[in-house]
């Protein structure tokens, strides 16, 4: 029991000795826990709310009745736009979803027993959690458009009206017609008899069955709009690649601080080169890494598993920018961590919680908003936007400028930074 | 061509290198004899310029040494296998040259002639191409020198390179050592063994908690610092130890008084010059 205790207080000697191998066994973990309990306090104050953008081509009471509905319905933050610009934003990741009321969406709301309303959602790859809850709300909504409407007697009649006039109109005679149309009668005063009848009390208030679903929701994945089927690879294989530049970073990180206990960094620094061409092969190797798995990645997503990338040349764009600015957080990295232990810890202390802002590990979405904006800072955020634009989201060159811009100047000044304040010493 | 002028290095309140001054003479082995802490990493990793001191002056090939940014020119004539291996574990032994050969501008066939010649040298033909993980402790500490001599510098450091070998490998590294000084290369050994200095070097500077408490030829210092040296003789009576300058005459008349059964004459050596000097024994 002695020899435990004396090991186990020599190794927490050694942690303390080193200051950082302290801050990440500490604090690291205490960064996590704030940061899982400001996602989960956020979500029960209600996540940020999803955009949604909503084309309503129908343009009546019915369809103004629906979207109102929605409006009304927490966690969305409608919007309505035409549809183009909806189409755009989706794209561009900015809308989760896009809501298509096409003409004829209000009649059907208004007259159920004939049609079953249409709705069409166009959905960002990556936000199918948003769709789902969306999906959720609008059946929501069409169903208790359909309960209202039942528990009205004077529009349950118009629609009735509506449709008996139509029936006479365009059929001939017959006893089934007459048996329909006394069905439409009888329909019209449910309300009326379950009152006379006391059922009331018995009957449970749920939207009444018999018709099906009271909303029919037709999905669409955004880039189903302009090409192919859809392809779930894509959205994960940009995910892949971005995990193999955190990966390739931290080892990098840590290669400096092997060279630096193996003794071989002194080698380095004893031979005729100059700290700039050191750190210049650093980086050159991280980069050279970095470029190739990211690359093998979608490389194997596209002969393999059918990605098929927008554009070719903004791929390979956004691959060098992405690797330029993940060789820039290595050199970064690798002034943080003296050891191996405290560069690995540096490395991915630092990596997740960025990652997670970034919408690497938690959907956006689902954090608060002001989790979101601080989500502007992280790279990874940029980075799968570069990715996925020019794999999946279409972007012209001038919408890849901006991530990329974001990236090479992360690299740039987290590269200058590393290796200004990187110490030689070999000891 | 290698010159230090009251060189002083201090780590906190600890100075390791204590006004050191000494000046290297060509074509020889020079020794850096000291225990455990005496400052001879310290003073080597100055001499290649790892380290800047902090008084006075490390002068190499007659030009001050800056730490950062370095002398490239300089460095290309300068070698230093360093007291810990400081090799890339994962690839061959050959490898490791070739990359530090790269480092130093050799390419080509140049650097392969230089990669065969230091395998040789450091008796790896064999095992070239074995990735280093797999060599033994010797293996590594041949390959360790052979890494600091791959440009061919005229100044080679090697900072004990016999720690953790065993005599056969050691014997071969004290030939490599001497094969260096007949190619007319200048080396600045350091050792805390008192017998590698006596055999290998050309002149020894003892080191005491960063001093220098001496410094001459191996004869030179014995004759100043080592005192009589032991007769050590068995009689009927049993052992017994005389101090003396002049084994014979105190042999002589130690058998005048006794049979003397066994003799043996233990001379002074450097040992006793550290002793000497310090106080204390060089091992403890
Ligand atoms: N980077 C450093 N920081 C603080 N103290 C140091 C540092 N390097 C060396 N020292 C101290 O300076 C003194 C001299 O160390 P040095 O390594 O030069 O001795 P040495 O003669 O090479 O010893 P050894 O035979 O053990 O290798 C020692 O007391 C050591 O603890
Ligand atoms: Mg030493």
């Amino acid at each position: 029991m002695n020899k435990i205790v004396a090991m186990a207080a020599k190794d927490i000697h050694i942690l303390f000795r080193d200051k950082l191998g302290f801050f990440f066994t500490i604090f690291f973990p205490l960064m996590m826990a704030i940061f899982f309990g400001a996602v989960f306090a956020g979500l029960s104050r209600g996540p940020a709310n999803i955009p949604i953008a909503v084309v309503d081509e129908d343009r009546t009471a019915g369809s103004e009745r629906f979207v109102g509905r929605l409006e009304a319905a927490e966690g969305l933050a409608l919007e309505q736009i035409p549809r183009e610009q909806a189409l755009d934003q989706v794209r561009r990741g900015q809308t989760a979803v896009m809501v298509t009321l096409s003409p004829g969406f209000g009649a059907a709301l208004d007259n159920p027993f004939v049609n079953t309303p249409q709705v069409e959602m166009t959905v960002d790859p990556t936000q199918f959690a948003a769709a789902g809850m969306l999906r959720g709300i609008m059946l929501e909504a069409a169903g208790m458009e359909l309960q209202e409407m039942m528990n009205d007697p004077s529009r349950m009649a118009a629609a009735n009206e509506a449709n008996r006039q139509a029936i006479v109109a365009f059929t001939p005679a017959s006893p089934a017609r007459d048996d329909f149309l006394n069905f439409l009668d009888l329909s019209g005063r449910v309300s009326e008899l379950i009152d006379q009848l006391g059922l009331n009390n018995v009957t449970t208030d749920a939207a009444p069955g018999g018709f099906g679903s009271p909303l029919e929701i037709e999905q669409a994945q955004v880039q189903a709009q302009r090409r192919g089927p859809t392809n779930s690879y894509a959205t994960s294989f940009a995910q892949a690649m971005l995990w193999t530049l955190i990966g390739g970073s931290v080892s990098f990180s840590m290669s400096i601080a092997i060279e630096r206990s193996r003794g071989t960094l002194m080698r380095l620094l004893v031979a005729p080169i100059t700290a700039r061409q050191l750190l210049a092969a650093k980086g050159l190797a991280c980069l050279g890494a970095t470029l190739f798995t990211s690359t093998s990645l979608i490389t194997l997503g596209i002969t393999v598993f059918g990605v098929r990338p927008t554009s070719y040349p903004l791929l390979a764009l956004a691959l060098l920018c992405g690797s330029i600015c993940f060789c820039g957080i290595m050199m970064a990295l690798s002034v943080i961590g003296r050891t191996e232990q405290t560069a690995a810890g540096a490395g991915w202390g630092i990596s997740l919680p960025l990652s997670m802002l970034g919408g690497g590990m938690v959907p956006l979405f689902l954090m608060p908003e002001w989790m979101q904006t601080l989500g502007n800072v992280s790279p990874m955020k940029w980075t799968l936007m570069a990715y996925e634009g020019a794999i999946w989201r279409g972007f012209t060159l001038s919408e890849m400028l901006l991530p990329c811009a974001v990236l090479v100047t992360i690299g740039v000044v987290a590269f200058t930074l590393g290796a200004r304040n990187l110490r030689w010493d070999t000891g | 061509m290698l010159l230090f002028d009251h060189v002083s290095k201090c780590f906190g309140d600890l100075r390791a290198v204590d006004d050191l001054s000494f000046e290297l003479e060509a074509g020889e082995v020079f020794g850096l004899l000291g225990p455990n802490g005496a400052g001879k990493t310290t003073a080597v990793n100055m001499a290649v310029g790892l380290l800047e001191p902090d008084e006075g002056v490390v002068r190499f090939a007659d030009k001050a040494f800056d730490r950062n940014p370095r002398d490239a020119e300089n460095r290309r004539s300068l070698g230093l296998a360093p007291q810990s291996i400081a090799l890339y574990e994962q690839i061959s032994g050959a490898d490791n040259l070739r990359f530090f050969g790269r480092l130093h501008g050799l390419r080509g066939s140049d650097l392969e002639e230089r990669v065969a010649a230091c395998l040789d040298f450091a008796d790896l033909t064999d095992v070239g191409k074995k990735v280093v993980s797999k060599y033994s402790g010797g293996m590594q500490r041949r390959l360790n020198l052979a890494a600091a001599i791959i440009h061919d510098p005229e100044l080679v450091l090697l900072d004990e390179p016999t720690v953790g070998v065993d005599p056969q490998s050691r014997n071969a590294i004290f030939d490599r050592v001497e094969q260096l000084r007949d190619g007319g290369k200048q080396v600045v050994y350091t050792t805390h063994y008192m017998e590698e200095a006596q055999r290998l070097c050309d002149r020894v500077a003892i080191l005491d908690r960063g001093r220098l408490m001496a410094l001459d030829t191996v004869p030179a210092l014995i004759e100043a610092h080592g005192g009589p040296g032991n007769l050590v003789v068995r009689t009927g009576e049993g052992e017994s130890r005389h101090e003396t300058t002049e084994p014979l005459k105190t042999l002589g008349e130690l058998q005048a008084r006794q049979a003397v059964d066994h003799f043996q004459y233990l001379p002074p050596d450097l040992e006793t010059v550290f002793l000497n000097l310090t106080g204390r024994a060089l091992r403890d």
